[in-house]
């Protein structure tokens, strides 16, 4: 895969013939980019400009540029510079949210993948009404939140079914999860894993579809069993799959909101509190658009710390 | 494409073992699938209930009677045939419009040299990772100065140039051979000639795959509509739905039954593309 | 299979074009309101304001309850020109004053020389430096419901208006057995322990929480004894408070005055049929009888509006008597109080006829349930976050009130 990072410098003037070239390609990304550019990329430039500004709404003269102080208030920075870094994450919002956020992503991610690939394994070998398991597994991905969220927040009750389950499997836990500050957070988690499990095992399904036999066969020569075919070939084979469900994952999770809106209002306490819900909280609450936008930024560095990262892992396989 | 589309398993045995074997991962995955319904089994029960049957306890999965009449009760107490229709004609558009311009965008992204390319695209991915909420009082007094407030427009075009489309897109025409473009070249085909008459009809797939996720997307959005639409004339299915939950009071079994009207129209999408996605994901996901 | 894609594609884009609604303009007066469908008031004060302006239509936009902050604030950052806006929460009155979307209305009180005594002061909440920015036209008070059936049958004397909270507490244990509970609290915060502010001295603002924990004792006393749901439970299903009452198994109910008129909805269409009443929420015993919280709801015009004078002829007719006795019709409690919006509240259909309920219409006392400031709105995130945490008992009422005055510290600095 070409990657965009490697590309020759355009350092010389361009000739005609390149000129002309350019505009070519210029016009096929026009129609969308010109989209984009007004409805997105603008509104997303002016959420920076937001983040260094104290704005409650209304007209543009009420903006008031304050530097770095949006940012300073939600770290609560002399705080922390006083108190240590264990105050930012156990005290303020920022730290709470960040840390709820990172660790909700962190699990969600790989075990979404875990189960999304797994599935799709095991639809590859169960030919037999593979489309019917693979509609039943997109079907949560379909469905509108509400719905299912109050279904899910119903299901996890105190006296409710997944209790009862727990119990017959000798794990008593008599309280409702989203009333609860530890199981609230995996109460979201599991419901992000049962909507976008289906999504990714048909993404890997498909990627099993397409892996050469001719890798196995060889395998299969060299004497290796099924579980060395699947980290010798299989895995490997998969790793382009892998980057882009990751990639696109990992962003989303970041952005979690309607499941803890719906499930948890970011409760018991702050204890679900994501980085969005507290986006929210300041932007619709309060109406500090400066702070909300201060918050974004931190959450779209971490992401691209995240996506570059990928990108550069993405590279390595991508040339070997 | 190098790889065989579809092949058979490599191995064919059938052992006591393997039978064994099979038989386990059938039971288990039918047993998975049942637990995906469960939400949907309630779902569908609670729509068929007395509102204040829906959360009783404990939880009974047949209603005591079955009130068919909350299905008809949706269609006359809220303009829900205006919502289907508004959502649909947003869906519809969206998907048309999103596939056709990222796939022609994305064509650019991929098989083309310019200058900015790296800049451009960087700019499509970091803006996902925005989340909208914050964008989201600028762009309405954007569309607001456009005239677009309260249309249905608003959406469409809201919706219709997300960076999702011309990555996924990109993704995939990454996949095709670049060797296939040149010769098309050779050939005396345009750039335009090119898409039209190589990668688009390669590309199938994953424009199904696209419109798929473009439609689920749209159909369930919900701050959009929520935002930008305001007269009853313009509100979607997913906005209507909210009508049912008011300050004082809440149907769910209304909720419910809309839900699960709702869930219709995206199924049928689905099982209809889904030949298509299948193969679209795949070479999506391989290198070229 | 090109075709078909084809073909799809072209009649998806047929019939969206063919769908497309196109928008007109209205000249009528518009009103941004929640739950305007389904609101009685609202249809009542539209209908008498109509009858007594020929020529005047009254449009209500509709927003959803839930949404009503988020929508109307990015309404009118936008620029919206919708004549009215109802003031949902007083704090969002600051916030739009704040950012120069309310008219201030003082030329035009002093112009038409509007008389509002009957407000008794409480439209100053919505004044700011001397300046008047919305007039109030509902004003909630909570009080305490029963089911007279579940009285009668356990052979129990009703709730009286003059209680203290241990009475209370007391009665509601008694009442509680067979299936029935003895009360019941909504999850809010304020249904638990806003009775704090009923003293006229306390608010939940001021920073100092400490009082709350006699309060947080008496529910957590009626939750063990199970004379009350558990919140747990309540949070968990999304119970609503109006689906409970109206279950009929739930002997009292401290709530807002505006479920009255949801009551009687649910007594005329059937969902509940059994009798009930008001009392006055109980006091603490060093405060007197009759106190009560509560919250306004008024009306602001738009700074963007191109028909400013006919706004202001509607939100000083809606505050007024005559506004005041449409809106008490539907069993709404108005901010105009006077003898004649009184005769009309306790004489809205479905209303309880005994004299208990009628006395309880007048409270001694109504403290602001949060008052507006620049910090409510961080301070209820802050409180409604710890109140969880005392409600689902991960921290003891002394931990929880320990944090609230410490996080509610940092924010007044």
């Amino acid at each position: 895969m070409e990657q965009f990072s490697k590309l020759p410098k355009y350092r010389r003037k361009l000739s005609r013939h390149e000129r002309k070239k350019a505009l070519v390609a210029y016009s096929f990304i026009a129609p969308n980019f010109i989209g984009f550019a007004v409805f997105t990329l603008l509104p997303v430039l002016f959420s920076i400009f937001l983040s260094f500004v104290k704005w409650k709404g209304g007209s543009f003269d009420n903006l008031q540029w304050v530097g770095l102080q949006n940012y300073a208030d939600i770290f609560k920075a002399s705080k922390v510079a006083e108190k240590g870094l264990g105050y930012l994450f156990t005290k303020v919002d920022l730290g709470i949210a960040l840390k709820n956020t990172v660790f909700y992503t962190l699990v969600t991610v790989p075990l979404t993948l875990v189960c999304a690939m797994a599935l799709a394994l095991a639809l590859n070998h169960a030919v037999k009404g593979a489309v019917g398991f693979r509609t039943v597994f997109f079907f949560p991905y379909v469905a509108s939140m509400v719905a299912i969220c109050v279904c899910w927040r119903f299901m996890m009750m105190k006296d409710g079914p997944i209790n009862q389950l727990l119990m017959g499997l000798g794990i008593p836990y008599n309280k409702s999860w989203t009333a609860d500050s530890t199981m609230a957070i995996w109460s979201i988690i599991l419901v992000s894993v049962w909507r976008n499990m289906g999504y990714y095992m048909v993404i890997y399904l498909a990627a099993l579809q397409g892996v050469p036999v001719d890798l196995y066969e060889a395998a299969i020569v060299d004497g290796a069993n099924k579980r060395q075919q699947f980290f010798r070939v299989t895995l490997p084979q998969l790793r382009p799959t892998t980057f882009f469900a990751s990639t696109m994952m990992i962003i989303s999770c970041f952005k979690i909101y309607d499941v803890v809106a719906i499930m948890t209002e970011g409760g018991p306490g702050r204890s679900t509190k994501m980085l969005v819900t507290y986006i929210y909280d300041e932007a619709f609450s309060n109406f500090n658009y400066g702070i909300a936008s201060a918050i974004a930024m931190v959450l779209l560095a971490i992401v691209l710390i995240f996506t570059l990262i990928q990108f550069s892992t993405e590279d390595r396989y991508a040339n070997k | 494409m190098k790889q065989s589309s579809y092949q058979s398993r490599v191995v064919v045995r059938t052992t006591p073992a393997s039978v064994a074997l099979k038989a386990v991962l059938y039971v288990v995955l039918i047993a998975l699938a049942l637990v995906t319904l469960i939400p949907f089994a309630w779902m569908l029960s609670a729509s068929l209930k007395l509102d204040r049957e829906v959360f009783t306890y404990p939880i009974r999965w047949l209603p005591e009677t079955v009130h068919w009449e909350n299905y008809r009760l949706i269609w006359s107490k809220v303009p829900l045939l205006t919502y289907f229709k508004n959502t649909a004609v947003i869906a519809i558009l969206v998907t048309v419009i999103q596939t056709l311009t990222s796939s022609f965008a994305a064509y650019a992204f991929a098989k083309l040299q310019f200058k900015g390319r790296n800049a451009l695209f960087i700019c499509y991915v970091a803006t996902i990772a925005v989340p909208w909420q914050t964008y989201m009082l600028p762009q309405f007094i954007l569309m607001r100065a456009m005239g677009l407030y309260d249309n249905l427009w608003a959406i469409v075009v809201l919706q219709s140039f997300s960076a999702f489309g011309v990555f996924l897109m990109r993704q995939f025409y990454q996949g095709i051979p670049t060797e296939l473009c040149e010769s098309a070249r050779i050939d005396g085909l345009s750039e335009y000639g090119i898409w039209a008459r190589i990668m688009l009809p390669l590309s199938k797939a994953a424009i199904a795959t696209l419109i798929i996720f473009t439609f689920v997307s749209t159909w369930n959005d919900y701050m959009g509509p929520m935002i930008y639409l305001t007269r009853d004339i313009n509100k979607t299915v997913q906005v209507g739905l909210r009508r049912f939950i008011q300050e004082n009071s809440s149907d769910y079994h209304l909720i419910m039954a809309v839900s699960v009207c709702s869930l219709l129209p995206v199924s049928v999408v689905f099982l209809a593309l889904q030949k298509y996605f299948i193969q679209g994901i795949a070479t999506t996901g391989l290198k070229g | 299979m090109k075709k078909a894609l084809a073909l799809v594609l072209a009649a998806m884009l047929l019939l969206s074009v063919a769908g497309f609604a196109v928008a007109e303009e209205a000249q009528t007066l518009t009103i941004v309101a929640w739950d305007a469908g389904t609101t009685p008031y609202l249809a009542a004060q539209k209908e008498a304001f109509e009858a007594s302006h020929p020529g005047v239509t009254i449009e209500y936009v509709d927003v959803a309850s839930q949404d009503y902050p988020v929508k109307t604030t990015t309404m009118l950052s936008g620029g919206d020109q919708s004549d009215i806006y109802i003031v949902k929460e007083l704090p969002h009155l600051l916030d739009w004053q704040a950012a120069g979307f309310a008219e201030p209305l003082n030329s035009y009180i002093e112009a038409s020389n509007y008389d509002m005594s009957g407000f008794t002061g409480i439209e100053s909440n919505y004044a700011v430096d001397g300046e008047q920015y919305a007039l109030p036209f509902r004003s909630d008070f909570w009080v305490l419901y029963y089911n007279k059936d579940l009285f009668d049958a356990a052979g129990v004397d009703y709730p009286t208006n003059d209680m203290t909270w241990e009475e209370y507490a007391e009665l509601a244990k008694k009442m509680t057995g067979d299936g029935n509970y003895g009360t019941h609290y909504h999850t809010w915060l304020s249904a638990v322990v806003n009775w704090d502010v009923c003293d006229g001295v306390n608010t939940l603002i001021d920073g100092d929480y400490t009082d709350l924990a006699y309060f947080y004792q008496l529910y957590q006393d009626l939750e063990d004894a199970g004379a009350c749901m558990s919140y747990d439970e309540l949070k968990a299903a999304g119970l609503h408070y109006s689906a409970a009452f109206a279950n009929g198994n739930i002997a009292m109910m401290p709530m807002g005055y505006w479920y009255v008129s949801t009551l009687i909805g649910y007594n005329k269409d059937g969902t509940c049929n059994f009798n009930w009443g008001i009392v006055s929420v109980p006091h603490k015993a060093d405060v007197a009888a009759g106190s009560s919280f509560g919250n306004l709801t008024g009306a602001m015009i738009n700074a963007k509006s191109e028909h400013k004078d006919l706004a202001w002829e509607y939100i000083s007719w809606l505050a007024s008597e005559e506004g005041a006795i449409a809106t008490a019709s539907t069993g709404t409690r108005p901010a105009w109080v006077s003898e004649a919006v009184a005769e009309a509240m306790a004489s809205a259909d479905g209303f309880p006829t005994d004299d208990a309920s009628k006395a309880a219409l007048i409270p001694s006392y109504v403290g602001i349930e949060i008052p507006a400031s620049e910090h409510s709105s961080e301070i209820s995130t802050i409180l409604n976050e710890e109140h969880s945490l005392i409600m689902t008992r991960e921290y003891t009422i002394d931990e929880g009130i320990e944090e609230m005055n410490e996080r509610v510290a940092e924010v007044l600095g």
